[in-house]
């Protein structure tokens, strides 16, 4: 039953002309009837991964099983197994729709009474039988996928790979062509379908397991459901009324703690998490760098006031970073470089610097972030529990993390492991393939 | 041994017929593209068989018309011309992405291959046989029951002539990545096999250096055999002008087949 149609080791590929680990390394097995996502931003290495998977580009390293075909010897058996419908689009059109399916089928060595049904079929699958023969360059964005993805099926392979199938479509369109896949999935043949997206509503709409991939690398691999899981379960943001005793919220924090199914406790919400030091860096900037940057900074209130007038962002990191910093930064400035500051943060540095503004008063109205296994579960005593310590509550938000959260907590933590090892890695690895030369 | 096996295998049949045919039905059902054909034969034949009416050209030795001497050598520069850009589809075929359709398919490649070809090959044929039509419509060939045997000899000295000219088109196709360089190739390869192949002039006309440099045109022997079917005087002896077709013709099919198969998508 559970049989692997697909299975993936070590597949590696490395663009020798280009210098560029396209694959890193990559393992993975698809069972047979699955729907499997490969997600990932623009230039995870997904299309190159379907191509190698497709015969289309050699293997550099590692192995890969198609439908129990080898894809570097028996490419020909491979491409009998599979359908792909390419990222692009790649009908003829100056052909008809039928004709399109027509050349498919002889190409794939069809009889042509078997042809002639089977045409008929996946017409009627795709609902284009109205405008088969209208010629394919007068169809629309969509009718034309409908039609790749017909083409594809149409030789009855075993594996249909769809490369962003949805790619610049419209909403509606979209929803059709989910249904579409869907109702492959589910229909007696039992396909087994491999789509690479970078929209996450896709791969959770449709995909029984994801696979989130970047840099080359597979960074997680799971159902939907567990992937959401592995971030935090349910998260539950607490706003507090304003406090007068500030003695009390650690004591709140430390007896939420205590609470069963509750993983872990945090300041500010998770939304602005983001926004402090730890934020998340475009990729390409080296963390070490910036730090160094920032240090570097912090002693030099000149430096520290070009930084502000040139990039909008440093001022909003000053306004979310810990009290500590803020003062650090507001002692620096002396009376000549106060009337340079921009006019977003000045009056809290002069606040600060006149000690209007102190620790305390910054957590003024805290907000608190509880991730816990089940939200609605563990509602009612955190409630009760905060009530008996005598503090109010200004509003309560419970949400399930989306997957955009998951995607951009994996793709976003990669981001920083990446390094000059990396670049290392791959210049040596092509040298060691020229020696072998 | 391996091509042969491969030849023979049915399904290739069908393969190398329906892509054969998708090219032809491009051609055919261009309304435009036979429009044009037609009508750029009617005036490439008035305007150059008016200006060269007065030119006295002999061929060892024989008086020849100068109308039907320029009539013939536009038929045989049709070869060229839709040869080239023909074979030049295969960049079309790359860049509206139907061709990855085609190389992801469990068929050979040199199959593909040989299907663009013969597709190209057919739609130089009608071209070239539109103009010969046009021709005898204009009197300009005479009128003789021979014309008609005369008109279906040239069909298979076209086709060979055109494996060779589509090779040229496939294997530059294959290398470029878009329509930029379409200039390049018309400046540097097309136009010059056209001047230097005699199609408009007799090549005993000409100074000496361009005598060598026609001789040096694989497409020159490609208009000599053709003027020789159609009219039944060649500069070059038929057998010579044989041999240096079959031979480009190979050499070229061969380079097309070695590019189209070392062609990567990316």
């Amino acid at each position: 039953m559970n049989e692997n149609i697909i299975e993936v080791k070590g597949l590696t590929k490395i663009y020798v002309d280009g210098n560029v680990l396209a694959v890193d390394d990559i393992s993975f097995n698809i069972k047979k009837g699955e729907i499997f996502a490969l997600l990932g931003p623009n230039g995870a290495g997904k299309t190159t991964t379907i191509s190698m998977l497709a015969t289309l580009l050699d293997v550099t390293k590692g192995s890969a099983l198609v439908n129990g075909y080898d894809v570097k010897k028996e490419s020909d058996k491979v491409r009998r197994s599979i359908g792909i419908v390419f990222q692009e689009p790649s009908l003829d059109n100056e052909m008809k729709g039928r004709e399109n399916l027509e050349l498919h089928g002889i190409l794939y060595g069809m009889p042509k009474k078997q042809r002639r049904e089977k045409i008929k079929e996946v017409l009627k699958l795709v609902d284009l039988e109205e405008k088969a023969n209208i010629y394919t360059k007068n169809y629309s964005g969509g009718m034309k996928r409908r039609l790749e993805i017909a083409r594809g099926l149409l030789h009855e392979p075993k594996v249909l790979f769809l490369d962003e199938p949805t790619l610049g479509l419209d909403p509606q369109t979209r929803r059709k062509i989910w249904e579409k896949i869907k109702e492959l999935n589910q229909g007696d043949s039992e396909i087994t379908i491999l789509i690479t997206t970078h929209y996450m509503e896709e791969a959770d709409e449709l995909a029984n397991r994801i696979c989130i991939m970047d840099h080359g690398k597979i960074i997680a691999l799971d159902t939907s459901e567990n992937l959401k899981k592995q971030i935090s379960g349910d998260i539950i943001d607490i706003e507090f009324e304003k406090i007068e005793d500030h003695t009390k919220l650690p004591i709140i924090i430390s007896s939420l703690k205590q609470l069963p199914n509750i993983k872990n406790i945090s300041f500010g919400n998770s939304s602005q998490e983001n926004m402090s030091l730890d934020m998340k860096l475009p990729p390409g900037i080296n963390p070490e760098m910036i730090k160094m940057r920032m240090k570097e900074m912090m002693s030099d209130p000149k430096k520290l006031l070009k930084a502000f007038k040139k990039y909008p962002m440093a001022s909003q990191m000053f306004l979310n970073a810990p009290f500590e910093i803020k003062k650090r930064i507001s002692n620096l400035f002396t009376e000549d470089f106060i009337d340079q500051i921009p006019e977003g943060i000045k009056e809290e540095i002069i606040k600060i610097r006149k000690g209007e503004l102190t620790e305390s008063n910054q957590f003024s109205t805290p907000e608190i972030s509880v991730s816990c296994e089940n939200g609605s579960k563990c509602l009612s005593p955190i409630i009760q529990k905060i009530n008996d310590n005598g503090l109010s509550i200004k509003s309560i938000n419970m949400h399930q993390p989306k997957l955009e959260d998951v995607f951009l907590h994996f793709v976003g933590s990669a981001i920083r492991e990446e390094s000059s090892d990396r670049v290392k890695g791959i210049k040596s690895m092509i040298k060691m393939r020229q020696l072998r030369k | 041994m391996s091509d042969l096996n491969l030849l023979l295998k049915k399904n290739n049949f069908s393969v190398i017929w329906i892509l054969a045919k998708r090219e032809l039905f491009e051609f055919v059902r261009n309304k435009p593209r036979i429009i044009t054909a037609i009508v750029q034969g009617i005036f490439f034949l008035l305007v150059f068989s008016a200006g060269f009416a007065f030119i006295g050209i002999r061929i060892q030795g024989i008086s020849v018309d100068p109308r039907a001497f320029t009539a013939s050598g536009i038929a045989a520069i049709m070869i060229l011309f839709t040869g080239i850009f023909g074979g030049m589809s295969v960049l079309r075929d790359k860049m509206f992405g139907f061709m990855r359709e085609l190389i992801v398919a469990p068929v050979n490649r040199r199959i593909l291959m040989t299907g663009k070809t013969l597709g190209v090959a057919l739609q130089t044929l009608i071209q070239v046989e539109i103009i010969l039509c046009l021709g005898v419509a204009f009197g300009f060939f005479g009128y003789d029951v021979s014309l008609i045997w005369r008109l279906i000899l040239v069909i298979p000295i076209a086709f060979l002539a055109s494996v060779g000219i589509v090779g040229v088109g496939l294997t530059i196709s294959t290398r470029i990545r878009d329509f930029q360089s379409f200039g390049l190739i018309q400046t540097f390869i097309v136009l010059p096999m056209f001047w230097l192949s005699g199609a408009l002039f007799a090549f005993n006309n000409v100074p000496v250096p361009m005598q060598i440099a026609m001789m040096m045109n694989p497409f020159t022997y490609s208009v000599d055999l053709i003027r020789y079917v159609v009219l039944g005087v060649s500069f070059f002896p038929f057998w010579l002008d044989l041999i240096v077709m079959f031979a480009f013709g190979i050499i070229m099919i061969f380079l097309g087949a070695w590019s189209f198969n070392k062609m990567e998508l990316s």
